[in-house]
């Protein structure tokens, strides 16, 4: 599903620059449930948003779903990210001024559906993310983790192949978080998702099927994560 | 305790672009009202500044200006022997009779406007104190000459010194030019009085004559007299209140022109009131902090409200500026402002940004900038500390 | 459009701002329409001028130079010449301490229903105009303005003549002109009762058969006169009003450099709210970007936002000035007799159609650079600098 190789990031932030990824190689398969884990500054962000269609990499070579990323303008980026990709953002995911199913159906914006059968898969996406009753309230009036949850119903609503999620839990209690990761996988399990998250929260681990860990933009190692053993066990 | 001015000073600056938008708004109106203000105010000027308080006018009763007035030639010569009346050195009364005809005169682009010419004698510069010939010399009786007020010089065809004018059926060679410190005169025409009744085939001579009281004489006793005298049907009013009559059509203007200001004020404060509610949402943690370190609420209330008037009081500075300017520019490209006097012909009037036509500015700046900033300011003091720092 | 529920939506994210703005643009573009309507009645007045066959003839020294009013004769001989009437200055007041409020005129009464056909006064009015001795038409801002209808006794005293006539007001002219318009012979009788001469006249008012003639009837009639009492100067009615007004153009000058400064800010009003309204969104934009939308589609929908605030206030703002150029036609029209036709204050739908789009156009331009920053904004750059 995700094949990049040799990639190299570097940024400016003032007079600095920045290497945020170091020939980083990495291959994960369709239908996995990975963790980009790290300290701080590792470069974890910027491979997500690399695999993702939403930052260039110096050099390297990127390939999502058999695409190759590398050549495509910003427009074919757009319109790769549209269909292919679902985003999972740690806040100001949703526009305050929709309402819950209204901010579910925003990336079918983008497709020649009719109104009634965006609403309808809006609506089943909902549901999917145990949400159904709530489609018509604000940002405002759902908790935390009931705004990742609709974020969450928004990133499989077009079908896209790829879930991507940074740091999903961050702003969440312990609680939500097992609740949001246990969705994650079952996008993955159910729904045959390939899900990538970026975490600094270790409790994830037991969730994912491969950890993949980064420090000062070098790849590290990657190992099997809990599902991955509990899989394999069962 | 309160913030100390340069907190306010600071912010507005860290906010430069919304600052900046906010003050062009304010300076704009500023300038659009002064402009308009201005013109009414020079307008005015012009008007008052005309007249002696030593004279009195005289026309036919029901004339509202000497332009419509006709008097026969027997009334000036019983009256200008009435008691009170000033005389010259030689025991001659200082009465002055005028005609006045207000004929086409023709503008440079082809223009066409009604100008005031005043047919008189020589005693008209004795009893017209403040009209001095600058230029030249006074007009000699019964030469087709004339002298012509320093607005009308340049303004229309064959009006400048030495060159010749034609107006009426004849013309005329210019010889001098009058001043008189801005007032109306200086829009008029002067000629010989004989030759000007002449010209316009007036049956009755006059249209009106100007009285010198003598000093210390009685000039309402002196008017009374005169629009009672059987003889004929006269007024006379004291010269400075004629031309505050005719001045008082003027105030009609100020009004629509404060209305169309305070529109624009309101407008202006709109917009105001917008950037500082903006400031307020940004700085919401800054203000936690502030209440959190012991600032009061009223402390808080008069830094914001000090922003607001800063902004104003910086945008009045450039609008006056910037309008002071653009009045000298416009007098430079189109010289005198026409306006139709109610006296059927001409007053030049040349826009001037004066000092005192700044206040209705001033205090419109300062209103926007007091009231723009008053809901907003209010809402920043009544934030409480712990929600302001939680929302960071 | 099916952005277009966004787009409202998002201007009612912070409502206070968007009323705000919207009220300031409104205001700013009902100043702006007061304004224009100015030079609008000096141009209504033109207008009505220009499409027509009637010709002036004045005494070419000026309009208060009187001619022979044996010329009128004389005139109504020249060929092509279909009727023609004089026009005397009554210079009537109601309230002599008040002065002249609106013009007045003693005329022709045989010939002056033919010299001003195109008016649009009923045929019944002409025709009491012509069989009471007394009988007066009147211009309807004139009738508005002091509360007087059909029927109504009014009295003037003369300001230029020692006499003072009552007349019975017969017709309504619907025509802008102020003026009014009474029997020459009514006022001819009251000065020969006075013991006051009356063979003169101001001006000659004639109307012509055919547009190509006047030009030569004009020239004709110069030439009749042109060794006589008086030297005449003959133009057409258009021409005559044009130069009456002439005097004007400088303050119709003033009037719009002030109303394009009053545009001005309207820029920066609007400019001001699209820039701290879309900065507030950086990071939502950025979020619509990885969701895929384009760099256009966000330009445009931000852009609609500025834009539809704008449309929506310069609507306001049109409908504001039209009530209240009403209240200014009832109550101030006529007010700066300095200021003539431009304080008619005649709000054509022209001014108000093009104030509305003004007002959007401002709000596109304004909104242009925001938007097109906010759009270009590098999404990974905006997560980086958010998360």
């Amino acid at each position: 599903m995700i094949d990049l190789v040799n990639v190299s990031r570097l940024y400016h932030r003032g007079s600095d620059e920045i290497h945020a990824l170091e020939r980083v190689s990495l291959h994960v398969e369709r239908q996995r449930f990975v963790a980009l884990m790290g300290p701080s500054g590792s470069g974890k962000s910027t491979l997500l948003n690399v695999l993702a269609g939403l930052d260039r990499p110096n050099s390297g070579e990127v390939t999502v779903a058999g695409q190759h990323l590398n050549d495509m303008s910003e427009d074919e980026l757009a319109a790769f990210r549209a269909h292919t990709v679902g985003f999972v953002f740690q806040f100001f995911n949703l526009i305050p001024v929709l309402s819950a199913v209204e901010n579910v159906e925003l990336p079918l914006l983008l497709t020649s559906l009719s109104r009634a059968e965006r609403r309808q898969r809006a609506e089943t996406a909902l549901r999917v993310v145990g949400l159904a009753d709530r489609g018509t309230h604000r940002p405002r009036e759902l908790s935390g983790g009931e705004q990742q949850r609709v974020a969450i119903a928004r990133s499989i609503v077009t079908d896209a192949e790829l879930i991507v999620a940074d740091e999903p839990t961050g702003d969440l209690d312990a609680k939500n978080a097992e609740e949001i990761l246990s969705l994650l996988q079952t996008l993955r399990r159910d729904f045959g998702k390939t899900v990538v998250i970026v975490t600094h929260d270790p409790r994830a681990e037991k969730w994912v099927d491969e950890v993949i860990h980064l420090d000062k933009g070098i790849l590290l190692e990657t190992r099997p994560g809990g599902a991955a053993r509990a899989g394999a066990a069962g | 305790m309160a913030l100390p001015l340069s907190y306010s000073w600071r912010s507005l600056l860290a906010r430069g672009v919304r600052t900046a938008f906010t003050v062009m708004v304010i300076a704009l109106v500023v300038v659009a009202t002064t402009l308009f203000w201005s013109l009414i105010a020079s307008l005015k000027r012009t008007l008052v500044s005309s007249g002696s308080p030593q004279n009195l006018v005289v026309m036919r009763k029901g004339a509202t200006n000497d332009g419509s007035s006709q008097l026969s030639l027997d009334a000036f010569q019983a009256i200008r022997f009435f008691d009170g009346i000033a005389k010259d050195e030689h025991g001659d009364p200082l009465v002055s009779p005028e005609l006045v005809v207000q004929p086409f005169f023709h503008r440079p682009d082809g223009g066409r406007e009604n100008v005031l010419v005043r047919g008189v004698d020589p005693v008209a510069l004795r009893v017209h104190d403040e009209v001095r010939i600058a230029q030249g010399r006074m007009f000699k009786p019964s030469s087709s000459e004339a002298v012509v007020g320093k607005s009308v010089t340049g303004r229309y065809q064959g009006a400048a010194l030495g060159q010749e004018l034609h107006f009426g059926t004849g013309t005329w060679k210019v010889v001098g030019i009058l001043e008189s410190g801005g007032s109306s005169f200086e829009s008029e025409v002067w000629v010989d009085a004989r030759q000007l009744a002449d010209d316009a085939k007036r049956s009755l001579p006059y249209s009106g004559f100007r009285i010198r009281v003598a000093p210390g004489a009685d000039m309402d006793a002196l008017a009374r007299r005169i629009a009672d005298d059987p003889r004929w049907a006269l007024q006379a009013t004291r010269e400075i209140d004629y031309y505050e009559s005719l001045s008082s059509t003027a105030n009609t203007l100020y009004i629509i022109v404060a209305g169309l200001a305070v529109l624009a004020g309101i407008g202006a404060m709109f917009g105001a009131t917008n950037t500082m509610y903006a400031a307020v949402q940004a700085r919401t943690s800054e203000i936690g902090t502030l209440r959190a370190l012991g600032f009061s609420r009223g402390a808080i209330l008069s830094a914001f409200l000090a922003e607001s008037v800063m902004t104003a009081a910086f945008a009045f500075a450039i609008g006056a500026v910037v309008a002071w300017a653009l009045g000298l520019g416009i007098s430079w490209a189109m010289g005198g402002i026409g306006f139709a006097a109610s006296t059927f012909s001409t007053n030049v009037v040349v826009l001037r940004v004066a000092p005192q036509d700044l206040l209705m500015p001033l205090a419109l700046a300062v209103l926007i900038g007091v009231f723009g900033g008053l809901a907003p300011a209010a809402a920043a003091a009544s934030l409480r500390p712990v929600e302001a720092l939680r929302k960071a | 459009m099916k952005y277009l529920p966004l787009v409202i939506r998002n201007l009612g994210r912070n409502k206070l701002r968007s009323l705000l703005t919207g009220s300031a643009i409104a205001l700013a573009i009902a100043l702006v329409c007061i304004l224009r309507t100015m030079p609008a009645g000096l141009d209504a007045v033109l207008a009505n001028a220009s499409a027509n066959t009637r010709i002036s003839t004045h005494n070419e020294a000026g309009i208060v130079y009187s001619m022979p009013y044996a010329y009128l004769q004389k005139v109504r001989g020249i060929p092509g010449v279909v009727a023609a009437i004089s026009w005397n200055w009554f210079g009537g007041a109601i309230d002599v301490d008040k002065g002249v409020e609106f013009p007045n005129f003693a005329v022709d009464a045989d010939d002056f229903s033919k010299v001003y056909a195109d008016w649009g006064v009923p045929q019944q009015q002409f025709e009491d105009f012509r069989k009471y001795r007394d009988a007066a038409m009147v211009g309807h801002l004139t009738l508005e303005k002091h509360r007087w209808k059909v029927g109504d006794q009014v009295t003037l005293q003369s300001t230029v003549y020692p006499v003072s006539l009552s007349f019975r007001i017969v017709g309504e002219i619907p025509t802008s002109t102020p003026s009014f318009y009474f029997q020459r012979e009514y006022l001819s009788q009251a000065l020969a009762a006075a013991g006051v001469p009356f063979d003169t006249t101001g001006m000659i008012w004639s109307r012509v058969d055919d547009p190509e003639r006047v030009n030569a009837v004009m020239a004709q009639i110069d030439q009749m006169f042109h060794n006589g009492d008086a030297i005449t100067s003959s133009e057409t009615e258009k021409s005559f009003v044009g130069n009456f007004f002439s005097g004007l153009k400088q303050l119709v000058t003033i009037i719009e450099i002030v109303a394009g400064l009053v545009t001005l800010c309207i820029v920066f009003i609007a400019a001001n709210t699209a820039s701290m309204s879309i900065r507030e969104r950086v990071a939502e934009i950025a979020i619509l970007k990885a969701m895929g939308f384009r760099k256009q589609t966000i330009f445009s929908t931000l852009l609609a936002e500025a834009g539809l605030l704008a449309l929506v206030a310069g609507l306001a703002g049109a409908v504001t000035a039209f009530v209240l150029t009403k209240l200014l036609q009832r109550y101030a029209a006529g007010a700066g007799p300095q200021l003539g036709p431009l304080t008619a204050f005649v709000v054509s739908s022209a001014i108000l159609v093009q104030a509305i789009f003004i007002s959007f156009f401002i709000g596109i331009l304004s909104g242009w650079v925001p938007a097109l920053g906010a759009s270009r904004r590098s999404v990974a750059q905006t997560l980086r600098e958010v998360f």
